[in-house]
């Protein structure tokens, strides 16, 4: 392929070549004749040497599996197995648009001998969650004088999964060391009042009570029968239920209302998995795309994060599809918090949710207002302000009526915008704590 | 590299000095370098715009002044205006006017008169005129070519000088020719013409070779360059971000936002967000830890990794300067014998024709002594290089596609994965598509009036 530089040589060889037979000059034509052989006549070679299939590219990443905003390094080898020269070669190595390049650069130019190979690396920030690839790695071979060139792109794709941020999680714990409260701040372990070994208080002997349990001095003192009671310190499970259908990706890039959902996810099994509860996580849109059942194994954390980055939002929400493949999978009692924006039809909600409840199992819905994380009003003219209103208006009245059809079941609705609901869903977390939803 | 490429500049002065020091001596046979072509120019343009503006002046105040004062004292107003105007405040003449205006008649039939005698001054001065532009421009873009060490000031600069000759020729001027296009190699390589045509050649081959060895080993150097840069503006935006933690005054230096800003975009990026080097920067952690742990991240990776710096500064990546000079030589030296080779063959029909045994009438016809006779070899066989190219291309099976390398187990779990879902997809349309129907048949209501309607009849 002729470069642009090539082009320029054509050009100026049929200038001189045409000037020389417009005026009869010999000069004129030899020079033009020099040019035009001259950019043709190692072209052959060129070819002869330039075999990028010569050419291997090998890539080399640090980690397979990073978090969003995390540091990784890139290692890019270019070798040469044919046994010719390659004068002058550019490598570009390819990476996800969102990414960003820290330090470093993504290409090299230099020249490579026969069975020698250059090595370059550059360190990226991986920006997004989700699962992503590096590649392809474009070279472009040139000879000497830049009139020619070949391209080749080079597939060998290798695979990152990006995690959600880990943010939320530092600022929690950043938090926590600040009011040097330990990590227990805001939460208390459920208690429950029966069997255990730590002291709750006295009540009144009634009929079938153990006699061990008589505490006599006590009765003596009072001149009535009394018992001691023990307390028993309990976890509970959660599920946490995150809608990942199409409507769930609407908002700011980077702050949609999935990638809240997800981090909240993130938070909540953090926090679960901080005090000995066990958080289960399912994705779901209108199929079940993972789900990981509440666990508190070391590596829990991690088919969490897995399931929550591979999530991509598509499809609708079957919500009765998501309850059915779960609730066919948990035996124990179990709590439900729904992340969903609630834009799908009620009546398979609703369905779901019996379901749900006539299983035994406790919900609850938290919801990111659609409105509330798109343009902001202010950023309207006149006419698209009425008009957003007035859908807002429209989506709040939809939205108390579903509120008020899940409150017949015990479930209640939280709406939430992008500013409270991460602080929204420790504070329901908490809330469950102190009451002993769903107890094991 | 860079005293290869020093070598190279040096070699590219001197063949542009002397390719433009015989184009000069050829010019100046012809007598066309006087100094005060390009002030001639200039000066005989002026006039010329100076006629066509009084000439419009003139037309449009004679029209006014006829229909308000009547034929006469237009003449006179006209006549005053000119030598007012024109003559006192302009100090250039129109052509065919030497002195004050008496009679505007007179003027214009004078300049009547000499009109075709002007326009030949004008052609003679505007050729003349851009002998010089071409010059100059050639000069110019050869000075870029120094210093940006790009392709495109290189053609420039020979495309300018070239075109002195091109000029040169269109006004029939003496060039070095061929009376008789030479059958005889030496003939043909000891011609007048040929040094020059040489010379014009190896400036070009030098000037690319000279971009090759700057461009090869620059891109390594540059990254180094950069690398530092980077590391610095890091480690400068750590440091300032401390200090204001702990409360310190800084000292903000235009030239330091600057070096960290071009430096690398995750940096500039953070600048621009006012994040970096400011208290309110403090309030936005994650950008702050950004920077933070990317400095931890570069320090732990260049004290784990003895290789990390020279991986990412591709230092072993750089050619060898020997390499470059030899491989110069003798590219350039190959190059040159087979232009000079092949280009002697396609433009001698004569050597190529011997073994056809045509007759003496095509043999000794005008037309085989006419330039444009290249075109009969020099076209096929032109194009017969980048054909050889393109078989050698195809039977080195360049465009190999590349296939992704997966295993039999990973694809039938691919496979199977795809089919459950589309699967599950399926049952869920289905399912969808049975309410859909039981909805339509009822009344037309709101959707989730009639559903909370229906929960609460339960």
């Amino acid at each position: 392929m002729l470069t642009q530089r090539g082009f320029v040589v054509v050009f100026a060889g049929v200038l001189l070549l045409t000037s020389g037979f417009s005026f009869a000059n010999w000069y004129l034509t030899v020079i033009g004749v020099y040019l035009l052989v001259g950019l043709v006549v190692t072209l052959p070679l060129f070819a002869l040497t330039a075999n990028v299939a010569g050419l291997e590219v090998e890539r080399r990443i640090d980690k397979a599996k990073v978090f969003s905003g995390d540091f990784l390094q890139v290692r890019v080898k270019i070798t040469n197995k044919s046994r010719r020269n390659f004068d002058f070669i550019e490598v570009h190595d390819a990476y996800p648009e969102t990414w960003i390049l820290a330090i470093g650069e993504n290409f090299l130019a230099s020249r490579i001998e026969p069975g020698r190979s250059m090595t370059f690396s550059y360190i990226l920030q991986a920006r997004m969650r989700g699962r992503y690839i590096l590649g392809p790695t474009n070279v472009i071979i040139r000879d000497r004088l830049g009139l020619h060139y070949y391209t080749r792109s080079l597939e060998a794709p290798t695979e990152i999964l990006v995690y959600p941020t880990w943010k939320d999680v530092r600022r929690l714990e950043a938090l926590g060391k600040q009011r040097q409260l330990g990590l227990m701040f805001g939460a208390h372990r459920t208690k429950v009042v029966g069997m255990g070994t730590e002291f709750a208080g006295f009540r009144e002997y009634m009929v079938g009570d153990p006699f061990r349990l008589i505490d006599w001095k006590t009765s003596a003192k009072r001149g009535e029968m009394v018992v001691k009671q023990f307390e028993m310190e309990k976890n509970v499970q959660i599920i946490c239920m995150v809608d990942s259908s199409g409507s769930m990706g609407n908002g700011y890039p980077e702050n949609t209302k999935l990638e809240y959902a997800i981090r909240a996810a993130v938070l909540l099994t953090h926090m679960g998995l901080e005090r000995k509860d066990l958080v289960g996580t399912c994705v779901f849109s209108d199929v079940v795309h993972a789900y990981v059942p509440p666990s508190a194994l070391p590596n829990h954390m991690y088919d969490v994060l897995d399931a929550l980055a591979r999530a991509e939002p598509h499809g609708w929400s079957n919500f009765e599809a998501a309850i059915e493949y779960v609730t066919a999978r948990t035996r124990k009692r179990t709590f439900f918090i729904w992340m969903t924006d609630l834009e799908e039809s009620p009546a398979p909600l609703l369905n779901a949710m019996k379901t749900l409840v006539a299983n035994g199992h406790k919900a609850m819905v938290i919801s990111p207002f659609g409105p509330w994380f798109e343009a902001p009003v202010g950023q309207f003219g006149p006419v698209e302000k009425v008009l957003a209103e007035a859908v807002q208006e429209e989506l709040w009245e939809r939205r108390s009526k579903i509120a008020r059809a899940l409150s017949r079941f015990g479930i209640s609705v939280v709406n939430v915008g992008p500013e409270d609901f991460l602080p929204t869903i420790i504070q329901q977390y908490t809330k469950i704590k102190q009451k002993g939803a769903a107890l094991l | 590299m860079k005293v290869v490429t020093w070598v190279l500049r040096i070699l590219s002065t001197i063949t542009f000095a002397y390719m433009c020091y015989l184009v000069y001596n050829i010019m100046d046979v012809n007598g066309v370098w006087g100094w005060s072509a390009p002030y001639d120019f200039v000066v005989t343009v002026f006039r010329l715009l100076s006629f066509i503006f009084f000439l419009i002046s003139t037309m449009i105040i004679y029209g006014f002044a006829f229909i308000l004062l009547g034929p006469t004292p237009a003449t006179n107003l006209v006549v005053w205006l000119y030598n007012t105007v024109v003559l006192r405040m302009w100090y250039m003449q129109p052509y065919g006017v030497s002195e004050p205006v008496t009679n505007i008649n007179e003027m214009f039939a004078n300049l009547n008169a000499n009109l075709l005698n002007i326009i030949g001054i004008l052609q003679d001065n505007t050729f003349l005129f851009l002998y010089f532009l071409c010059a100059g421009i050639g000069v110019a873009l050869f000075l870029q070519t120094l210093v940006r060490m790009e392709h495109k000031y290189v053609g420039g600069a020979f495309i300018s000088i070239q075109a002195i000759l091109i000029i040169a020729a269109f006004r029939h001027l003496t060039l070095p020719n061929y009376e008789t296009y030479p059958t005889n190699f030496i003939t043909f390589l000891t011609g007048s013409l040929q040094i020059l045509a040489l010379v014009s050649f190896a400036y070009l081959e030098i000037s690319y070779q000279m971009i090759y060895s700057y461009s090869v080993g620059k891109p390594v150097e540059d990254r180094e360059e950069t690398l530092k840069k980077q590391l610095l503006a890091l480690r400068q935006a750590t440091r300032k971000q401390d200090a204001i933690e702990r409360g310190e005054k800084i000292r903000t230096t235009a030239m330091g936002r600057s070096t960290g800003a071009t430096a690398f975009s995750f940096l500039r990026e953070a600048i621009e967000r006012k994040i970096v080097g400011s208290q309110e920067g403090l309030e936005n952690l994650d950008a702050i830890a950004d920077v933070r742990r990317l400095q931890i991240y570069i320090d732990e990776l260049l004290t784990s990794d003895p290789n990390a710096r020279d991986e990412l500064t591709a230092k072993a990546s750089a050619p060898s300067g020997s390499y470059i000079i030899g491989s110069t030589i003798l590219g350039s030296a190959i190059r040159f014998i087979l232009v000079v080779t092949v280009s002697f063959l396609l433009m001698s029909p004569q050597v190529l024709l011997a073994p056809f045994n045509l007759p003496p009438g095509i043999l000794n016809s005008v037309e085989l002594n006419q330039p444009e006779i290249v075109l009969l070899f020099l076209v096929p066989i032109l194009l017969l290089f980048p054909f050889a190219a393109l078989l050698i291309s195809w039977f080195s099976k360049r465009d190999v596609e590349e296939e992704t390398r997966i295993s039999k187990e990973a694809e039938a779990e691919r496979k199977r994965r795809k089919k459950e879902e589309e699967r599950k997809k399926k049952e869920a349309e289905r399912a969808r598509r049975a309410r859909k129907k039981r909805k339509k048949s009822e009344e037309e209501k709101d959707e989730w009036d009639r559903v909370l309607e229906e929960m609460y009849k339960q």
